[in-house]
């Protein structure tokens, strides 16, 4: 029997195929029930996954890479024999795995496509079988995304995601549907081809060095074995600087930072809601796990020396000039859009403060966000099928007509803002701490940005929600527009319960990242050795540690730990450790 | 007699009932027995009122009562003596800690936050050790693990499990003799309100939601000040925030409410910008560490500090600032204010008395060890407290809208609190006296301007929701009960002769005066204690101004009133003589016994305090100003009303500066808000127009490229055929001529 992740990524696709091969001209109703079917069930998987993954101990794997994966499932696609003999072969490999950052963003994959599904189920009424089709291929592309370990693959996943959300907003979008997909797909995939050269010359590169430091490369595409070879040997500064900005050029489109994000405020437009769902939840988020996944392992020096100082300036002026942009619009959803160039600012903030808290606040935004604007768009499609228009100066006083809705969209709303106990303060927080760590300045400008949220998000709710009931021109002259229905409170709730949740409880968010983010940040000379264990004796730490621990030897670290261990378990709540848990790790 | 109950655990228990009250109305009374909502609100309330007055007993149950130190060693050998005998005891309950814990278990996972992980919650009782504190606290959730040990379970942590976390974030409640002081304030004046409202919101369709809003915000406030760090203390300080948000809001049919309640929530955030900012300053500067206990508890920590960094702690306290500014309402942030009125009166009476506003003050006196290192940034805090406490009582002057008299008013006597805890500055030994004199005010202000409000409230009730005082006059007849209420408050806010708000103003004129004879910052403090004499001289008028107005003068009702305007019911009635009478007496009660200051002085953290004498000149100094104010009020208002009538029209233009609060929210508008609105359509403009335009110009390059190409392909056969033939030519040409070169 195949691993839980192969069912995992497969079985979205299987349901695409069944619903096109089979039932291509099935009815709304039909189509509609295969798709929830199918993502319930995914979903479930998605749980057994992780619940396997969180019976592996992971204590102590900081030290052994900085990618390292769990779960692997590793199959051997071609192997090369090279000419000289003292050259291991080549491996080309189908590397599956999971960490606890892309755990996390499977869980929130699977979790959004079963919002998108039931948003869509009366908005979509024509050629349903294939839109659902498409959504599903979308979550196989974005599940293996998380899952892929090794360089190919990820790129063929990365590309692949492209493919069936241009379909959704050029089949199933607004009136400028055709030109909002065709830049969309095509201004991604610019982006992507620089990487993809980056990422070859990435692996030419690595490969030479593991020559030459005779520990040669069976996979020269895993991505655990690349950054485990270059932690130890650096590129050349030059090479590094080159490769970085190479990368990048890709992920900061997707992300998209500044001066590359013009197309999503016309995708999200143009898209039907479910697209805008997955598009703001989980595809832009490709871009950021990109940077975590492939640029901080790889090239540190060129992070910290280029990268830091340029992407940590994109982001602010992206928060600053999103959130300027977003006071501006009279579209909701554009509204909305242009919001999450704001929060994705806060994200890349945090993750280019190189640093334990930006890194882990970065992660955390990721989720956040996702779950956050994913209802914004959830709620803004809601009145949008009931209006048929989402300009802030034809709507008025909503919550006179539907007060769920208007509950909805304020808690969605006050998440966003990033207020305590709901999601968005802890990563906000965090990223603006860890940028604080590295650079203050970039860090106030930053926060600012929150100011900011506060002012554009509570206009909407005080222009369309409160106020006397202004409605526009609708379908049902007879009968007033009905409040949320079951299935619409049912695509908000498991958000808005997991807005809640991490809010309340982020630790165990943030354990079950802790060993991935920790070791980054480890590169980047971030965690301290540990010293003087005690409850009391939490607070001060020493400047000299970082010097320390940037370059301490992992064995030696370890002995050290050793006899200052705590005595008490690890207080984890997500990763109780289980030393009789079977590992497992699948080698075939 | 309360023996079986512990300090700690009413620490968690006083923030559990409000929120526990406010889940249940939000779960079930928002459906059943809605009318009735109210009831398990004001149970709460009252519940977590009777645990405040207990943990006062009990935070500082040795000292209470006796006069503060004299002499610094006798106080450090006493409380020596008292950590130690606190230590013995903290370890004793730690031990006897157990036999209730099931009990506890079952009520806890319900009261915080039903978290169903954990089997064994504990507390982790933790008493200062290192110095003579009297603070206890106590961590929300804990693990215990096999060998009895409580490990805190943190709601934020970064770093290696075993190792030293970067950042720790604690659910850490801490009680000490400020916490219970504002505990008492904010359980009692919310208990009253709350009882208040039970009857003032009857009949409107939010009943439920205006209640479980109302324990929402006593829960938060609660929290804010019983948090035991800096980002715990954040975190309760947006939700109260939140809180005022949605009361404000509370009618959010009308658009004015609306609004008021987004301003309310912007402008807070513009303060909150500078606290989380100050935050991660002190997070960074004392290495990673939030903790109140750790960085407050031992001297030596920001001794340690200042020694290294001097200016880093004048940049953490302006950034604190910034923080209190926003949220206790200081000029240039306390434009929120008197818009907040919109909400319901009760929710007026609750932000602006006891709860939300005090939060600045209190971040500010909670911090005080960091601001007797920082004389600049207590300059500023005294400096911005005297320009809001000038400001708002000039605007005060000629409201006609009640609610909007006493708001500005409010933002006026937190100018003063503010004008007192900046005082510091000349000294640090003034630095307890400061803060006391300021919590002081604080606390009397309270009773005095709930039951101001509260009267007002209940005019407005009996009005039909008129509160314009130009439409009503004479009603000291028709509503008895809340004639002699808000008399009693106007009356103490006027600061009258032995009336609470005399004691409280009285000692920040004194401390102000002590300031002045500073060598260096004396001049500033001159100018500091001018404005604050004049501010007192207007307050009392303008309070009796709108006395006068509302109360006396010919009998008039507006048309809303119906005809027999009904003074207030048992409900409303009750709470408002229990206010009154204690907007009379307890200043007088808690002040020149020295009960309130020498209970305070029990903070751990605060530098010894030296003994104050009564400054009776200052005394007598107020007093005439008080007298001579409302005289002038009666003046204007009841003897010869053509007085007021002809100043306005001989200085209508300064009338209407003072009217519009010197036309602040117009200038605000204009150079602030418009100028970013038009910055944001510059962003949307340039987003659209240049950034989009250069993106589809590279993308239309290709496309270009192409055409250029495109007209040799155009579909001609002929051409085509052309095409070949010149081709054909030039290839035979070529290979001839290279053949013929052979």
């Amino acid at each position: 029997m195949p691993s839980l992740l192969v069912i995992l990524i497969v079985l979205p696709a299987a349901a695409a195929a069944m619903l096109l091969l089979l039932d291509a001209k099935a009815p709304p109703v039909r189509a509609r029930w295969a798709a929830l079917l199918a993502t319930l069930a995914t979903f479930l998987v998605s749980l057994g996954v992780a619940s396997q993954f969180l019976s592996i101990n992971r204590s102590g794997i900081e030290g052994t890479s900085p990618v390292h994966a769990q779960m692997e499932q590793k199959y051997t696609w071609m192997t090369i024999v090279p000419e000289t003999a003292d050259v291991p072969p080549i491996t080309l490999q189908f590397h599956l795995g999971l960490d606890g950052i892309s755990l996390a963003m499977v869980l929130l994959t699977t979790l959004l496509t079963i919002s998108a599904v039931l948003v869509s189920w009366t908005a979509i009424s024509e050629r349903s079988a294939e839109f659902y089709a498409s959504l599903l291929i979308l979550e196989t592309g974005l599940i293996g995304v998380f899952c892929a370990f090794d360089l190919l693959l990820f790129y063929v996943f990365f590309e692949f995601t492209l493919i069936p959300l241009f379909f959704m907003v050029g089949i199933w979008g607004g009136p400028l549907r055709r030109y909002a997909a065709g830049k969309f797909f095509i201004y991604t995939l610019a982006g992507s081809v620089i990487t993809l050269l980056g990422l070859i010359w990435l692996v030419v590169e690595t490969y030479h060095i593991g020559i030459a430091t005779h520990t040669p490369l069976a996979t020269p595409f895993s991505i655990p074995a690349i950054t485990e070879l270059l932690a130890v040997h650096a590129l050349p500064m030059e090479t590094q600087v080159f490769l970085f900005l190479m990368i990048a050029a890709g992920f900061m489109v997707k992300v998209p930072l500044f001066p590359f994000h013009t197309w999503l405020p016309l995708a999200h437009v143009e898209a039907p809601t479910a697209g805008s769902v997955l598009l703001a939840g989980v595809l832009l988020k490709l871009g950021a796990y990109g940077f975590l996944r492939l640029c901080l392992p790889t090239v540190p020096g060129a992070c910290l020396s280029v990268g830091m100082p340029l992407i940590g300036t994109l982001s602010v002026i992206g928060i600053v000039y999103g959130s300027f942009c977003a006071l501006a619009q009279n579209d909701i959803k554009k509204l909305v859009a242009y919001s999450s160039v704001a929060h994705l600012g806060f994200c890349m903030l945090g993750l280019f403060a190189l640093n334990t808290e930006g890194i882990s606040g970065g992660v955390l935004q990721m989720v956040n966000h996702g779950l956050s604007t994913g209802a914004l768009f959830c709620i803004v499609g809601m009145f949008y099928e009931r209006y048929h228009t989402r300009q802030l100066s034809e709507l008025g006083g909503l919550a006179n007509r539907m007060p769920l809705l208007a509950v909805a969209m304020v808690f969605t709303s006050f998440a966003s803002i990033g207020l305590p106990g709901l999601n968005g303060f802890v990563g906000e927080v965090l990223s603006l701490m860890g940028m604080f760590k590295r650079d203050p300045i970039l860090a106030m400008i930053g926060a600012t940005g929150v100011v900011l949220g506060a002012w554009y998000l509570l206009g909407v709710l005080q222009k369309a929600f409160f106020g006397p009931l202004q409605e526009p021109h609708h379908d049902s002259h007879d009968e007033p527009v009905a409040d949320l229905n079951a299935r619409e409170v049912m695509a908000l709730l498991p958000l808005l319960t997991m807005c809640l949740w991490l809010g309340l409880f982020p630790q165990g968010l943030l354990d079950l990242i802790r060993p991935d983010v920790e070791s980054i940040a480890k590169l980047y000379g971030d965690v301290h050795a540990t010293k003087g264990t005690g409850a009391k004796n939490y607070s001060l730490k020493r400047p000299s540690d970082a010097d320390e621990s940037a370059d301490a030897a992992l064995p030696e670290n370890v002995e050290r730990k050793a006899p200052q261990a705590n005595p008490n378990p690890n207080p984890n709540l997500l990763n109780p450790a289980a030393p009789e848990a079977p590992k497992s790790e699948v080698r075939p | 007699m309360f023996d079986w109950l512990k300090p700690h655990d009413v620490l968690w228990l006083i923030p559990a009932a409000p929120l526990l009250a406010c889940l249940w109305v939000v779960v079930v009374g928002h459906v059943v027995r809605r009318q009735y909502a109210h009831r398990p609100v004001i149970l709460a309330i009252a519940f977590s009122a009777v645990l405040s007055y207990y943990l006062l007993l009990k935070v500082v149950p040795e000292y209470f009562g006796t006069p503060v130190a004299h002499d610094e060693h006798a106080q450090e050998h006493k409380s020596g003596d008292h950590a130690q005998a606190d230590h013995k005891d903290g370890d004793h309950k730690a031990g006897d800690h157990k036999e209730g814990d099931h009990k506890k278990d079952s009520e806890q996972k319900v009261g915080d936050h039903k978290d169903g992980e954990h089997k064994d919650h504990d507390h982790k009782v933790a008493v200062a050790k290192a110095k003579p504190s009297t603070a206890i606290s106590v961590n929300v959730f804990g693990e215990t693990e096999r060998d009895g040990k409580v490990t805190p379970v943190p709601w934020i942590r970064i770093g290696d499990p075993q190792g030293v976390p970067t950042l720790l974030v604690l659910p850490t409640l801490r009680a000490d003799a400020m916490t219970a002081l504002m505990l008492v304030m904010v359980t009692t004046v919310s208990l009253l309100v709350a009882i208040f409202a039970s009857s003032y919101m009857k009949g409107d369709p939010g009943y439920p939601r205006f209640f479980a809003a109302i324990s929402a915000f006593v829960f938060s406030m609660c929290m804010l000040v019983l948090a035991g760090n800096f980002v715990l203390m954040f975190v309760f300080w947006e939700a109260v925030g939140l809180c005022s948000y949605l009361l404000i809001g509370f009618w959010f049919k009308k658009p004015s409410a609306a609004a008021a309640a987004k301003k309310a929530f912007v402008v807070n955030r513009i303060g909150d910008l500078g606290f989380i900012l100050g935050i991660f300053m002190v997070w960074q500067t004392f290495d990673g560490s939030i903790d109140f206990d750790t960085i407050f508890g031992d001297p030596s920590v920001i001794a340690r500090v200042v020694t290294m960094q001097p200016e880093i702690l004048t940049t953490i306290c302006v950034l604190l600032f910034i923080g209190a500014v926003g949220k206790s309402a200081q000029f240039p942030l306390h434009v929120w204010l008197p818009d907040a009125m919109e909400g319901p009166t009760p929710v007026s009476a609750l932000i602006h008395a006891a709860t939300m506003v005090t939060a600045g003050v209190y971040l500010v006196a909670r911090c005080t060890p960091f601001f007797v290192h920082a004389p600049t940034a207590q300059l500023i805090v005294s400096g911005i407290g005297a320009t809001t406490a000038l400001i708002a009582a000039i605007t005060a002057l000629t409201q006609y809208d009640l609610k909007r008299v006493l708001a500005y008013s409010t933002v006026s006597q937190l100018g003063y609190m503010f004008m007192a805890l900046g005082a510091a500055a000349a000294g640090k030994e003034f630095a307890t006296l400061a803060v006391t004199f300021a919590m002081f005010h604080m606390f009397t202000h309270a009773f005095f301007k709930a039951v101001l409000f509260l009267s007002a409230g209940s005019v407005m009730h009996s009005m039909g929701d008129v509160i314009d005082m130009r439409r009503f006059s004479g009603l000291r007849k028709a509503l008895p009960i809340t004639h002699i209420t808000f008399l009693a408050g106007a009356l103490a806010l006027a600061g009258f002769p032995l009336l609470s708000g005399f004691w409280s103003k009285d000692e920040i004129l004194a401390i102000i005066f002590e300031a002045t004879k500073h060598p260096k910052h004396g001049e500033f403090f001159k100018v500091i204690l001018g404005v604050a004499l004049l501010t007192s001289l207007m307050t009392a008028f303008y309070t009796f101004r709108a006395y006068f107005m509302t109360f006396w003068g010919p009998e008039k009702f507006p048309e809303e009133a119906g005809h027999h305007p009904h003074d207030a019911p048992p409900a409303m009635a009750i709470p408002l003589l229990l206010l009154g009478i204690a907007a009379l007496v307890v200043g007088g009660a808690t002040g020149p016994t020295h009960l309130y200051g020498n209970y305070l002085a029990h903070t751990p953290g605060l530098p010894a305090a030296h003994h104050h004498e009564p400054n009776v000149p200052m005394m007598i100094i107020s007093s005439v100003l008080a007298i001579a104010g409302i005289s002038l009020a009666y003046l204007c208002y009841v003897a010869s009303p053509g007085i007021s009538r002809n100043l306005k029209s001989g200085m209508s233009w300064l009338h209407t500066c003072s009217q519009e609060g010197l036309k602040l929210d117009a200038i605000y508008l204009r150079w602030i808000v418009k100028p970013l609105r038009l910055v944001a359509q510059i962003s949307e403009f340039i987003d659209r127009w240049v950034i989009d335009v250069i993106v589809d110009c590279v993308g239309f390059l290709p496309g270009l490229f192409g055409a250029a190409l495109r007209p040799i392909h155009n579909g001609f056969v002929q051409s085509y055929a052309m095409v070949m033939l010149i081709g054909l030519v030039v290839c035979l040409v070529t290979a001839l001529r290279v053949l013929a070169g052979m």
